[in-house]
């Protein structure tokens, strides 16, 4: 009613007349208005469509450097349809992958932001290494022990950058980051020294001997890493969900002041959620080195850290999200290999559909605070 | 100048505007009164170009107009200062102004004519602001003088003010509604939207009045009264009348002995306040503010130590050097001065919100278990029992709540736990006059039960009506105290007073 009045007195929208041309060009630009509420139904189906726009902009950039969809679809149903062989190995790569979203999400979810978990798993796994190579402890009890050393080893490493900013208030994106880079230092003087493999003379560890690798499950190749990562979960959705410490960490993120002032712990709760990042930051490195590579290699912890935030963000860091999430991660990472054997794509194509879902999703957040207008 | 015909706006199912008309003349202060929710935010939104109207059309010196955003607004010269400041803290005031306003590609050529602009008109107006200061820096009048000049300098001729005075003291509100007048003088248009029915009556020109969407009423100050206006607003009667204590207590409940509080300069921001409340009275702390409340209010509630002097609690003891945990545990709770900072958080939902009490007093499960049920059957029997409106549904978030509403769910939980001590500050800040009327219902009902009922408020109005004994905080000390009836002028003396 607005714009046929303006278009039947022909008066321009702005007062400079100059401008009328361009503003009628314009009219197809949407108006924006800050929505007064979003419900529960229109965030998930915002979220599934942000998710539907990133599928169709993978498949666009496959096409590009010619994967057809066709081909894509036949690759994705191998992987899934054509035995349990590989559904076994999707699962094994998906469980460190719960684990280490489970370890960002958990800092998360305290607004502290770990993005220091590769130097988490490096500690955590040099403290679990240490009690291999030194047979410390009976055998039966070996394994608890390693897992044990791994987490105090990730805890030791968060420590520092938890005191610097819990008590002084420095970034913790960059001791976090920084310490990464310590860790890794710590690794290779390691493993070019003293913790060198004695038989071939590389540079990692000596192989755990049978009773420091994680049994196997009975089915496929999986071992118990699996199993662990699954009860991970329930722990922490348990803790984050039902119990009153989730429901108390749940005011420190969305308003500190507020919680202090009702006389929440914010600080011992941030202290928790800490602590609970780094030991399960550690528990990551265990799950590599003793249920998957049998010791400690140079590279063990590559890329986790992009893709434990990554499984956080688009897990909205509630524990179910991350697991599906890791297991979306898993079957690409996976999808990716057998693209780079079968139509030499090369694996940085697989961290630009990482990079294109984390923007769609990240993108749909302006949708939830705002609603279009579309007038013509 | 502006002329708003027939302007109707809904929200989802909800018609926040319903055909309304309004309109402002040039040298004119028009006052928009109406409680929270009667479309007046709305309406003054769809003036400056934030919304949309659904239907209806908008005239800016009789020519028709649709704006596609805020900035066509601000070109049709209607700028608005918004209740919550918008202003870059860690920008200078002349910097704040240029992110509004760059008339030239150049950036120091900008700054000088914004620079040469801004100090003639600050002197014209008679402000005392220095552009290079941090804007974080100045007082919440001066932030509030510099988006004034932010829309003068940008060439504004209608001015939308929203409750500019809920957030000052007494002194700087009437220097407002001087400078208001001195713009009308030169030739601006003037819209006050408020809930101050005094302000409307003794500064505006005329008077209109919204409630649910529709303007029910266009009156001139002249032809009205206070009593005669406030039940044009609400609609029925509101008669607040003050009730005195029957029941006060003979040995005090809580007692403050010469606290001295620093800030975070490292200046004494309270030094050595002392006083004693009663349980079964409201003991009102009228001043000036900056004179110490917030710090008072936050040692009261433990979250900030004193470096000199005791709280002692008739037997407890000495509590001085508690936390905030004990401090609730003792039985002391709070409604904070900002409910959206210290009250509620905003993102957590109504139920969550309101249980947090309960579960830091160790109810509702245990630390492994949050009983949910429980949680929602006692929120549910709480937001009838408090007369929390607009709660569809108890998961929704506490920030869909109009602030009357919100203030009521703080009440509801702070006292869920049946407290000995209430601290209220502000308890009726940015309140409309029947949602302050039940905060202060409240109040009162607290203390007939035998709460001891510390109120903190800039504002002398509440003071007066609510208190049983009065403290002026001045410059960190109580200065004087009397008990009521006291008279306003004895107690403006002691807030200003320099002896």
């Amino acid at each position: 009613m607005l714009n046929k009045a303006n278009e039947n007195n022909n008066v321009p929208i702005s007062g400079k007349a100059s401008s009328s041309e361009k503003k009628r060009n314009l009219q197809f630009i949407p108006r924006l208005e800050v929505r007064q509420n979003s419900p529960e139904w229109l965030r998930l189906l915002i979220y599934a469509f942000s998710l539907l726009v990133g599928c169709v902009c993978a498949v666009l950039v496959m096409y590009c450097v010619g994967v057809n969809p066709t081909d894509l679809i036949q690759e994705i149903s191998i992987l899934l349809f054509s035995g349990t062989r590989t559904v076994g190995s999707v699962l094994a790569q998906t469980a460190p992958l719960i684990i280490a979203g489970l370890a960002t999400a958990a800092a998360f979810r305290a607004n502290f932001w770990n993005v220091g978990l590769e130097g988490q798993m490096i500690v955590g796994t040099i403290f679990a290494s240490f009690i291999a190579i030194h047979d410390i402890g009976p055998a039966s009890l070996r394994l608890f022990l390693m897992a044990f050393a791994a987490m105090l080893g990730g805890i030791i490493w968060i420590a520092p950058a938890g005191f610097l900013k819990l008590k002084l208030g420095i970034n913790e994106v960059i001791t976090t980051l920084l310490l990464n880079y310590v860790a890794f230092n710590l690794l290779l003087h390691l493993l070019f020294g003293a913790w060198k493999d004695p038989v071939s003379g590389f540079p990692h560890s000596a192989q755990f001997d049978l009773v420091e690798r994680l049994p196997k499950i009975g089915w496929e190749n999986l071992t118990y890493a699996l199993p662990l990562a699954v009860s991970l979960v329930l722990l922490i959705w348990w803790i984050l969900s039902f119990s009153r410490v989730g429901y108390l960490l749940s005011f420190v993120s969305s308003n500190p002041s507020m919680a202090k002032a009702v006389g929440v712990p914010v600080l011992g709760l941030s202290i928790t959620a800490i602590i609970m990042s780094g030991a399960i930051g550690g528990l990551t490195g265990f799950a590599i080195a003793s249920g998957l590579e049998f010791r400690m290699t140079r590279d063990f912890f590559s890329g986790f850290l992009f893709s434990g935030v990554l499984i956080a963000f688009l897990g909205r860091n509630h524990p179910i999200g991350v697991a599906v999430v890791a297991l979306f991660m898993a079957m690409l990472v996976l999808l990716g290999q057998s693209l780079q054997v079968f139509y030499q794509v090369p694996f940085a194509l697989i961290q630009l559909i990482q990079a294109i879902f984390i923007i769609c999703v990240a993108a749909s957040e302006f949708f939830l605070t705002y609603r279009m207008h579309w007038r013509n | 100048m502006l002329e708003i015909n027939s302007v109707s706006k809904s929200f989802g199912g909800f018609q926040a505007l319903d055909r309304t008309d309004f309109d402002v003349k040039i040298g004119e202060i028009h006052a928009l009164l109406g409680e929270n929710g009667a479309g007046k935010s709305t309406l003054m939104n769809v003036a400056c170009g934030l919304y949309a109207p659904d239907s209806g059309t908008l005239k800016v010196n009789d020519k028709l107009i649709a704006f596609n955003g805020p900035q066509d607004a601000a070109a049709e010269g209607i700028g608005m200062v918004h209740q919550h400041f918008k202003l870059v803290a860690s920008f200078s005031v002349l910097e704040n102004i240029m992110l509004f306003f760059n008339p030239d590609f150049s950036y120091g050529k900008s700054k000088e004519i914004v620079a040469s602009k801004a100090k003639t008109l600050a002197k014209d107006l008679g402000f005392f602001i220095d552009l290079e200061s941090r804007a974080g820096d100045l007082s919440i009048a001066d932030q509030q003088k510099v988006e004034i000049l932010k829309v003068l300098i940008a060439g504004a001729k209608i001015i939308i003010l929203d409750e500019p005075t809920a957030v000052l003291s007494e002194d700087e509100g009437a220097n407002l509604m001087r400078l208001i007048r001195k713009l009308a003088i030169a030739g601006t248009a003037i819209i006050l939207v408020t809930h101050k029915i005094r302000e409307a009556l003794d500064h505006c020109d005329r008077i209109t009045v919204m409630r649910s969407g529709k303007k029910v009423h266009e009156v001139l100050p002249n032809n009205v009264d206070g009593a005669s206006l406030t039940k044009l607003i609400v609609g029925e009667n509101i008669i607040s009348t003050t009730q005195y204590s029957n029941n006060k207590s003979d040995a005090p409940l809580i007692q403050f002995k010469g606290i001295t509080v620093l800030d975070e300069r490292g200046r004494n921001s309270l030094s050595r306040a002392s006083f004693q409340v009663f349980s079964g009275e409201i003991y009102g702390i009228a001043g000036v503010g900056g004179n110490g409340q917030n710090e008072l209010a936050a040692v009261i509630m433990g979250l900030k130590k004193p470096i000199e002097g005791n709280i002692e609690i008739t037997g407890i003891g000495d509590v001085t050097l508690d936390t905030a945990i004990k401090r609730r545990r003792d039985g002391i709770s709070s409604i904070p001065v900002d409910r959206y900072l210290h009250g509620l958080a905003g993102k957590q939902s109504v139920l969550e919100n309101y249980s947090i009490a309960a579960a830091m007093r160790g109810e509702l499960g245990s630390w492994l278990r949050f009983n949910k049920t429980l949680a929602k059957s006692k929120v549910k029997e709480a937001m009838i029992k408090f007369d929390v409106q607009g709660v569809n549904n108890i998961n929704q978030r506490a920030s869909l709540l109009s602030g009357g509403n919100a203030q009521k769910l703080v009440i509801a939980r702070e006292f869920s736990g049946n407290p000995k001590i209430v601290l209220a500050h502000s308890p009726s800040r940015g309140l409309d006059v029947r949602a302050g009327a039940a905060v202060h219902d409240r109040l009162r009902a607290a203390r007939n039960d035998g709460a001891a009922v510390i109120l903190i408020s800039e504002d002398l109005d509440e003071i007066l009506l609510m208190s049983d004994r009065i403290g002026v905080l001045n410059r960190g000390q109580i200065f004087a105290e009397f008990d009521a009836p006291a008279t306003r002028s004895d107690i403006g003396k002691a807030m200003v007073s320099h002896a």
